[in-house]
């Protein structure tokens, strides 16, 4: 760089308010201008994987589940779909459904939650508070259907783990309602807000061509105008049957454009087609079992015998997650657990978003493809600022030193404050 | 696109270098089952190059993942391509396995092809040691710089000597 | 006046805007709360976090250049306070009323904003330094439209010849509004327009708290700063607060309500300063409260961009008004 002088570094994270998971972002800016961006990853890697290769498969459907708490239904609709094809299960319809409607939920709650972490990032924190309030009435319905807010617990190898009553219908409609009403007014909110447009337009910008070259995935390739949706172009579950179209901004009238304004459109369209997509799986749900193995130890007994490979894929909110497992004949563990989270594709397309724009457009751009770290890092390490890594040994005395520091003298309000 | 289109395209392209394919069909629907069908195909591990670049001139390729395994004396690999992203249930999985033996682990880069291959290939060199040949950036993403194991390696005897630490300190801790 | 008299009454007022300056910062939090559908803190909070603040280990960091970072909360807060002794209370006058004028409480309101901004630099993180940097093209943006508007009020009251027209006092004793023409009106509120935009600007509000911008750079100017030193701005940005505010009211909305209610004597005198308490709150919530609610933080280029085009041209708008109406009104 010839202004090499001009150009310092800005660390963003592995820590920053900015951020709601650790990972790190270290900029090279000039001015206010950046011109280079390095990320790192692996800040929360847990080893999820290599903790599934030695487990057996029901204790891997629970581990799929916590991989992510914001999709925590997307991996184990991968997961099982891809055990099902390795061992040659078949999924009742109305499972099917019954996966499709809280998967859907998931993702109305998803695109709040994203929202208004986008909202905030813009420094807009009333819209913040507003999303989130309605966002409630979602996760009042899961926890309805499911017992939780989060962590559903619902599908399970050859089905679902719970049905959806009859008496629960009106409340899910109730719901839809809700939101129908609502969703005019969001839009209102979001795409007609000046100050929001005057922060979001042109702003990180991911043209059509580097969104399919580094093979981004959800809303952030359909942002640039890339038709590209698993539950579209792949049919799985009931999604081939209730149609669903990929949402580019073109549907609300906007050639894309790529920028965060085109994702905001995008997801927010897609809270729509979730709430139609629901309507309809919850009127064409037909009757039947909902799991075709009742007894868990039936089902061990037949994974154990199981033989082979399959892929199992879903679109979760944040785009494609796709899950790989091969099992052997004889062995309660999967041999490979492969799982791909859609920050893991769209990660590589930060860098030609960030090329050229603001340090005030580093949080907007950095949420913009609503990144889920806790899914794609999947070793419990810190490191210091030097190249060694730090074992937990060490980081236990330091932090054991450090509380008796404070005990001894460093406060004055003992008893309340100090750590005894 | 069709599943045979791709698969001609792909015996075309390959030759010798396709060992062997099969094609998988699964059944996908509620009320209504359509077969879907996907490739799973062997190949040699110079193909992957010209494989993946018939794919991409087939249509619209979507790179989804590599997964890997420890087989032994060889590591196997498996390229998750989707061909032709787009259309109504117009994709075609294509899954291209190749093994390299351990003691010469090195597999051509596809990113020159496919540069959103790259964090896919970096996570195989950490995890299981594999090589990609011609990788515009080999760095580490998920590990640490300095960790000395590849933790989906089954020879690792420090593997499991990490672990045990690792896990006896998590017990000191409540 | 006598020095034992000036003394107690700049005590007065001190402790007075202190405690007022937390309350509203309370009343702002509370409200804004309520109109973000959330619960919000107690009205006491921002007692109870300068207390804790107080009682924090106040750290140094190992790079910062010691003695300015060290210097900077507390001339932020000296002049903070400083400002409210030039300004006129309700019926009382400015303390300071012979030592200093309008002018002055410009360079007075400005100094906090140089101190945090030199105190950033000081601190030598690179958070901070962008912080720092913002500030100063921030304060070099909105200075401009506030200038043009406290001129435009001074220079038409000098028209008037009713006394040292740089003085707070005389701006505060000769209400322009029922003195000038229509045109004169309407270049008034369009100067009280441009005053009321300036003021988040000038407090680093949403959407101008662009220095501080809590998602991008992390507190930015604030970022090594704690414990006393942090009060001591959290302190300095209340009475500041209350200072800009007073300001507005002192230039635009002198009013007062004891006399046309007819209470005289010091029924009266407290009438009136809790009146102009009442103002004094009623510029901060229409310019700092409602509008940080309602918007988006801005980036430093549009807030530049915005400051030296259109507000700049409002202004100078409305002091034309004002000199056209001069013309007319002879």
């Amino acid at each position: 760089m010839a202004e090499a002088e001009n150009t310092f570094r800005i660390p963003i994270g592995p820590i920053h308010p900015a951020l709601k998971e650790p990972i790190r972002l270290s900029f090279q800016v000039e001015g206010e201008r950046i011109v280079g961006v390095e990320i790192r990853t692996g800040f929360a890697h847990r080893g999820i994987e290599y903790m599934g290769m030695r487990r057996n498969l029901i204790q891997v459907l629970y581990l799929a589940e916590r991989i992510c708490g914001i999709c925590s239904i997307s991996h184990p609709i991968a997961l099982t779909q891809a055990v099902e094809q390795a061992a040659g299960i078949e999924v009742p319809p109305r499972a099917q459904y019954i996966r499709v409607i809280i998967s859907e939920l998931e993702r109305i709650h998803s695109h709040l939650l994203w929202a208004g972490v986008a909202a905030h990032e813009l420094g807009f924190d009333t819209l913040l508070h507003l999303t989130w309030k309605v966002r409630e009435k979602v996760l009042d319905i899961l926890e309805e259907l499911t017992g939780n807010r989060i962590n559903y617990a619902i599908p399970i190898y050859g089905g679902v783990r719970r049905d959806i009553a009859p008496d629960q219908h009106p409340k899910v409609q109730d719901t839809i309602r809700y939101y129908r009403g609502l969703l005019d007014e969001l839009l209102d909110t979001f795409l007609r807000d000046p100050s929001v447009e005057a922060r979001t337009r042109g702003v990180g910008v991911l043209e059509p061509e580097e969104a399919d070259a580094l093979c981004a995935v959800g809303p952030t390739a359909r942002a640039s105008g890339l038709a590209k949706d698993v539950r579209q172009d792949r049919p799985y579950l009931a999604y081939g049957e209730l149609g669903v179209k990929a949402i580019t901004p073109r549907d609300w009238g906007l050639e894309p454009r790529g920028d965060v304004y085109d994702k905001i459109v995008v997801r927010l369209l897609e809270v729509g087609q979730s709430l139609d997509l629901i309507e309809r799986a919850l009127l064409e749900m037909p009757d039947g079992e909902i799991t075709s193995f009742p007894k868990i130890p039936a089902l061990l007994a037949h994974l154990k015998k199981a033989h082979g490979e399959g892929l199992g894929w879903h679109e979760a909110p944040r785009g494609e997650v796709i899950h790989y497992v091969r099992l052997e004949a004889g062995v309660e563990e999967p041999v490979v657990w492969k799982v791909k989270a859609p920050t893991y594709s769209n990660l590589m397309s930060w860098e030609p978003m960030f090329e050229g724009q603001e340090i005030a457009d580093i949080p907007i751009i950095a949420a913009s493809i609503d990144p889920c770290i806790c899914c794609m890092d999947r070793v419990h390490m810190v490191r210091d600022g030097s190249e060694a890594t730090m074992h937990k040994e060490e980081l236990l005395r330091l932090s054991r030193e450090k509380t008796r520091r404070i005990t001894d003298h460093g406060s004055r309000i003992t008893g309340l404050g100090g750590v005894r | 696109m069709k599943v045979d289109q791709v698969l001609n395209v792909l015996k075309a392209a390959l030759g010798e270098g396709l060992a062997h394919t099969e094609v998988r069909v699964r059944r996908v629907g509620a009320k209504a089952p359509v077969e879907l069908k996907e490739i799973w195909a062997e190949i040699d591990r110079d193909a992957i190059v010209p494989a993946v670049a018939a794919l991409k001139a087939l249509g619209p390729l979507h790179m989804s993942v590599i997964s890997g395994q420890d087989a032994g004396e060889r590591i196997e690999l498996l390229y998750h391509i989707a061909v032709g992203y787009g259309t109504e249930g117009g994709e075609v999985m294509v899954t291209l396995r190749l093994a390299v033996p351990k003691d010469d682990a090195r597999v051509p880069s596809i990113c020159h092809l496919i540069p959103g291959a790259e964090t896919t290939e970096r996570e195989k060199i950490e995890f299981l040691g594999v090589e990609f040949v011609g990788i515009p950036d080999s760095r580490h993403v998920f590990l640490p710089d300095d960790l000395p194991v590849h933790p989906w390696r089954k020879d690792e005897p420090e593997m499991e000597r990490f672990l045990r630490r690792m896990v006896e300190w998590e017990g000191k801790d409540g | 006046m006598s020095g034992v008299h000036l003394v107690w009454q700049a005590a007065a007022v001190m402790v007075g805007s202190g405690v007022v300056g937390l309350v509203y910062k309370g009343l702002d939090r509370k409200l804004a709360a309520r109109m973000q559908a959330r619960v919000g803190p107690p009205l006491r909070q921002p007692f109870l976090d300068l207390g804790k603040l107080l009682m924090k280990e106040t750290v140094v960091p190992r790079d910062a250049v010691g003695w300015l970072f060290s210097a900077m909360p507390f001339l932020a807060a000296v002049a903070s306070f400083t400002a409210l002794l030039y300004l006129p209370w309700g019926p009382f006058p400015p303390i300071l009323r012979g030592y200093g004028d309008a002018v002055l409480v410009l360079y007075l309101l400005a100094v906090p904003a140089l101190a945090m901004a030199l105190g950033g630099f000081a601190s030598g993180s690179p958070l901070a330094t962008v912080g720092g940097q913002r500030e100063i093209v921030m304060l070099m943006s909105y200075e401009f439209p506030l200038a043009v508007a406290l001129v435009g009020v001074v220079w038409r009251l000098r028209a008037l010849e009713v006394g040292p027209a740089f003085s707070l006092a005389t701006i505060s004793a000769n209400p322009l509004w029922t003195a000038v023409g229509p045109l004169g009106v309407f270049g008034l509120a369009i100067l009280l327009g441009c005053l009321l935009v300036v003021t988040p600007a000038e407090l680093s509000k949403i959407p101008f708290d662009i220095p501080e911008a809590e998602t991008e750079i992390a507190g930015g100017l604030m970022v090594e700063y704690s414990g006393t030193y942090l009060a001591l701005f959290y302190l300095a940005d209340a009475v500041k607060t209350v200072a800009m505010a007073a300001l507005v009211v002192t230039l635009f909305i002198p009013y007062g309500i004891a006399a046309p209610l007819g209470v005289k004597g010091v029924g009266g005198q407290v009438l009136d300063v809790a009146f102009f308490l009442v103002k004094v709150f009623v510029v901060m919530f229409a310019a700092v409260t409602t509008v940080r609610v309602a918007m988006a933080r801005f980036k430093v280029d549009q807030v530049v961009r915005g400051f030296w085009l259109q507000i700049t041209a409002a202004a100078v708008a409305g002091l034309v008004l004002l000199v056209l109406d001069k013309a007319v009104m002879g």
